[in-house]
């Protein structure tokens, strides 16, 4: 291994551990703020730090401490097996982080020839990968609700398994599906062909070339990361919370960022294999390299626009009330924060610059466009966990049946007939 | 060294779990025994740099039969006293290993000289994988897809049966 391989390695596993850990605490945020959107309300926007609210974001990590600081209640009435009862917890949130591994962030990144993958475990077996590690993190479930030796997590504990056993078939054929039409196991290789278009003008993403399999898929995921409409497992109209009912403080906690992290893990899935990626549809890696200067000038107008609206935005909404006359800090915070947006557009600015006229280096360019990359990636990213945070503030829970019925009477019939109709179809291209 | 010492930790891990299953009264901790058996054995296969094994290791024992087994363990909901009485439990286990060694041996023997090309997959290769199912290793295969059918035949066969005498006590 030459050094760039080794920092470029150690980078991208930093950037994966970063994007899964670091988004727990804005999920929070978010799941709190949009919840409050769609209710009318602000949500939490008023914990600060030296007057920094960054719109809420510190309530999360005032909520880390005190879970942290909560007390570790222990039930009496669980005799044997106190390990796993506390393990459980683990296993749920580590099977959940190590699936996010195997997501491409970026495209290669080509070094004096060497193609370098920027994805936490550079392997070309990702969906593989996804789909062995993410079937432990039920394991957690299902110990933790049997050893709590309680009704409500006993049924709790069932109903999950039996959810992921139903789902887990939808989910596995309608990858398949996909993986007859990409021709590939590779999330990097399935990327890629996403960025090519199809009937001439369409960009090939997943949803588009794979209408109903994308559907099933997107469902799937929903039941496999007990978000809503699927949190029969955790149901608190009718079995208290599930699984989660006997656990308390840091062990609650492992389950709930647990969740958080499965729900990324799953957007990050999705936007992968049927939303493009880190590709902007139409637009190839190679076409950004090879037209580097105008990508390079087309950015430097979009960087300052997005920048002005988002600081215009900031200042008329980050101030109280007009009658209240003491700011709390507010028009401070305003002031620092635009500063700051403007010196780093600046920066980006001479970057851009630099590398356009006075910078000779393809590498440079290629650095460049893999950051751009990566940007890209987590904005569609979080754009996703939005729809996921919606879904769940609009959406009623299914009754328990209902859940069922639907995973083997519709999804697991349709997702066969896809796979017969995918088959028949790519056969008769390839002839 | 490095090898040698991750083999022993793994070794430990399929041979702890292996009997943890086997002497664990509560069946949820057989099944967690069961569990970290079959991950060490994912281990093994990818220290021998067969990571198509590994993974299919982890989703089929752990993904399906974990989860299955576990599922059926709620269902069942069996208490420790209403499990069967085995006062020579630990002999019979003893013994039984002792019995099943030479025919262990025999498999390692006749199985270390098989086709090499599933083990030494560093990198997964799905259209070869597909390929060689299909081609070399049709007959296994459609063997293996026998079992499995005479296996869902016999469990629907077994529970029919208390289906329809349930039925007829109703009616």
């Amino acid at each position: 291994m030459t050094t760039a391989a080794i920092i470029v390695a150690v980078a991208s596993f930093a950037l994966g551990a970063l994007l899964a850990l670091l988004t727990i605490p804005v999920l929070v945020w978010l799941e709190r703020r949009v919840a409050g959107l769609v209710q009318d309300r602000l949500g939490p926007n008023r914990t600060n730090i030296g007057g920094f609210r960054l719109g809420g974001v510190v309530q999360s990590f005032a909520d880390v401490v005190k879970l942290l600081l909560k007390e570790e209640y222990y039930p009496s009435h669980i005799k044997s097996g106190r390990w796993l009862f506390m393990l459980a917890p683990v296993i749920t949130f580590v099977a959940a982080l190590l699936a996010f591994m195997a997501i491409p962030f970026a495209d290669t990144l080509v070094i004096n020839g060497e193609s370098l993958r920027i994805s936490a475990l550079p392997i070309n077996y990702g969906i593989f990968w996804y789909m062995a590690i993410s079937s432990i993190g039920v394991l957690g479930v299902i110990f933790g609700g049997w050893l709590s030796h309680n009704k409500y997590s006993l049924l709790g504990a069932a109903r999950a398994g039996s959810m992921v056993i139903s789902y887990e078939l939808p989910l596995g054929l309608s990858i398949l599906a996909f993986i007859i039409t990409y021709d590939t196991i590779d999330f990097n290789a399935m990327v890629q062909f996403q960025s090519g278009t199809f009937f001439g003008f369409l960009p090939a993403w997943g949803i588009l070339v794979q209408p109903l399999a994308a559907i099933i898929l997107i469902v799937s995921l929903f039941a496999e990361t007990n978000r809503n409409p699927f949190t029969v497992a955790e149901g608190e109209s009718e079995i208290v919370a599930g699984f989660m009912t006997e656990y308390t403080a840091m062990k609650f906690a492992m389950y709930f960022m647990g969740e958080y992290v499965a729900m990324n893990t799953a957007s990050a899935v999705i936007i992968t294999m049927i939303f493009g990626g880190y590709q902007i549809s139409w637009v190839s890696t190679e076409m950004l390299l090879e037209n580097f200067s105008v990508f390079a000038f087309s950015l430097m107008v979009i960087i300052p626009l997005i920048i002005t609206v988002l600081i215009r935005w900031m200042r008329k909404n980050n101030r109280v009330r007009p009658s209240i006359k003491a700011d709390g800090g507010r028009d401070f915070e305003t002031k620092v924060l635009t500063i700051a947006m403007v010196g780093m557009t600046l920066l980006v600015e001479a970057i851009l610059i630099y590398l356009v006229f006075l910078s000779e280096s393809s590498l440079a360019n290629s650095i460049a466009v893999t950051l751009f990359q990566i940007v890209v990636f987590v904005v569609k990213l979080m754009l996703f966990n939005i729809f996921f945070i919606l879904i769940r503030w609009s959406v009623p829970r299914f009754r328990y049946d209902q859940v069922q019925k639907l995973g083997w009477y519709y999804l697991l019939p349709l997702a066969l007939l896809n796979i017969i109709v995918t088959a028949i179809v790519v056969v008769g291209v390839s002839l | 060294m490095l090898e040698i010492s991750i083999f022993s930790i793994l070794a430990l891990f399929m041979l702890g779990g292996s009997i943890a299953m086997l002497v664990n009264k509560q069946t949820l901790f057989s099944a967690f025994g069961f569990l970290v058996a079959m991950i060490g054995l994912a281990g093994m296969f990818a220290l021998l740099d067969s990571r198509f094994l590994a993974l299919a290791q982890i989703m089929v024992s752990v993904g399906a039969v974990v989860v299955l087994s576990m599922l059926t363990i709620l269902t069942i909901n069996a208490k420790e006293e209403n499990l069967p009485h085995e006062p020579n439990k630990y002999k019979w286990i003893a013994f039984a290993s002792l019995l099943v060694l030479p025919i262990t041996l025999l498999i390692y023997k006749s199985t270390s000289a098989l086709y090499a090309s599933f083990a030494t997959m560093q990198t997964i290769n799905s259209k070869v994988v597909g390929k060689l199912l299909f081609s070399e290793w049709v007959l296994p295969f459609e063997i293996v897809s026998i079992l499995l059918l005479s296996a869902m035949v016999g469990a629907i066969v077994i529970a029919r049966k208390d289906v329809v005498q349930t039925q007829g006590e109703e009616s």
